[in-house]
């Protein structure tokens, strides 16, 4: 076992887990944030994705152990004070899911697009959005939902 | 939930440490992005007794651009290669190579040596990095060598590296004047989320009128990523035109060795390796003129 501090949505956790977790076993059974998901456990569907350092990555791939020290959000540290997020409204008002599966990876996703480029084109959007595969065809509707943030009702 | 199997983990500060450790126990497996290693844990796949991590080693991230070559760190991630300033001047192909493996969350763990270590016969980076005469830098206890990419491969994921060596750095040669280059992959779907059915990497150097060096490598049609001499042999001495590209393209086919599996048959690889070649070979050329110019 290793001892570690993992910081996770701003707060520092100390931890003892296996050499042998990852993290997205760490955030979902030590943690209790179940807002990642497993889908393939391989790294091709994206459900499980998180931001480290601030860029999405697959929690599934990546050994806790290897994370001590590196800022990691997930899902649960955007809204505040069960407030939901400008993009989490946004989410919801363009109706931006079906299943749901996706949602979290697809809004940090979509969350770590905007802090990179605060108008970013649709094509950006859709390069952004590469790998977290959505299969209820949600797609167009996560695209209006970050363009109707971004540039008003009806997007740009 | 996929799990990983028990092991031994180790995060050494140096590229000797690591070694020693890998020197130690013939069953450890080094550990770089983990997007090819960890897969095949959690499947069984793989069962080594001992992890060891060397994202801990200092020197080996980076990107530089020395006088006659490009430096490149063995833990560099695809996606820094593909976002390299250095890397899509001197050497686009290869930057284009980078932003078509698999997907963007992949491509940011992923890391160069850990491609070329996983000696994949659909490596999307050793088609161009052979293309372009790269080389590995490889360290082991005993000292380090330099390995041309060429040689660097045996068989599916085996390369000829000895157990304790470890990739430490990619070096690719400056282009010379005249110098164009290209890489192409077809997957099932467009970008890079699927693996390469055939990846077709080429080379040439224009002077005046006539190719005077041409590389041409395809991937996922045999073992390892291979050269076919017969094209380059077409290409060498002649000027570019539509029948001698189309020639040397179907040269390429002719070297290619494909295997039927899951993602494609053998005759299409091979009918595949021709149009790409084709398609390499006429990008390779545009480009050198446009250097040249």
């Amino acid at each position: 076992m290793i001892s570690l501090t993992l910081t996770v949505n701003g707060a520092d956790r100390e931890l003892v887990v296996g050499a042998n977790a990852t993290l997205l076993e760490v955030l979902r059974e030590d943690l209790l944030l179940t807002g990642a998901k497993e889908g393939c456990g391989e790294g091709e569907c994206g459900a499980c994705v998180v931001l480290v350092d601030g860029r999405a990555v697959p929690s599934c791939l990546m050994l806790a152990a290897d994370l001590a020290g590196r800022p990691v959000e997930t899902i649960e540290g955007i809204a505040s004070d069960g407030v939901l997020d400008a993009m989490q409204e946004a989410f919801v008002e363009a109706g931006a899911f079906q299943c749901g599966y996706c949602t979290p990876a697809t809004i940090l996703v979509a969350e770590a697009l905007l802090r990179a480029h605060p108008r970013p084109g649709v094509d950006e959007a859709k390069d952004a959005l590469d790998g977290v595969l959505c299969r209820c065809g949600a797609q167009p509707k996560v695209l209006r939902a970050i363009a109707s943030l971004m540039y008003g009702e009806g997007g740009a | 939930m996929k799990r990983l199997p028990p092991f031994a983990y180790f995060e050494p500060a140096t590229v000797g440490e690591a070694a020693g450790l890998l020197a130690g126990e013939p069953g450890a497996r080094a550990l770089a992005g983990g997007t090819d290693l960890l897969v095949d844990l959690k499947s069984g796949k793989e069962r080594p007794a001992t992890i060891v991590n060397l994202k801990r080693i200092d020197g080996l991230t980076g990107v530089r651009a020395d006088g006659e070559s490009t430096w490149i760190g063995a833990l560099t991630s695809v996606r820094e290669i593909e976002q390299s300033d250095v890397v899509g001047d001197r050497h686009p192909a290869l930057a284009a190579a980078a932003g078509v493996l698999a997907s963007l969350p992949i491509r940011r763990l992923a890391t160069i040596g850990g491609n070329l270590g996983r000696a994949s016969p659909a490596s999307d980076l050793a088609p161009p990095l052979m293309a372009l005469g790269a080389s590995a830098t490889v360290e082991s206890r005993s000292g380090a060598r330099e390995i041309p990419v060429t040689e660097l491969f045996v068989g599916p994921g085996e390369t000829v590296l000895d157990h304790d060596e470890i990739i430490t750095s990619v070096r690719v040669p400056r282009p010379a004047p005249g110098m164009g280059a290209a890489y192409r992959k077809l997957g099932k779907r467009g970008g890079g989320t699927d693996i390469a059915l055939v990846g077709s990497a080429v080379s040439v150097v224009i002077d005046g009128r006539v190719i005077i060096e041409a590389s041409v490598i395809l991937a996922s049609v045999g073992p390892t990523p291979l050269r076919s001499h017969a094209a380059e042999d077409v290409l060498r001495g002649s000027a570019p035109t539509d029948a001698i590209l189309a020639e040397a393209a179907a040269a390429a086919a002719a070297s290619a060795v494909p295997i039927s599996d899951v993602r494609a048959g053998a005759a299409y690889r091979t009918a595949v390796s021709r149009v790409l070649t084709r398609r390499t070979l006429r990008d390779a050329v545009s480009a050198a003129r446009g250097s040249a110019a």
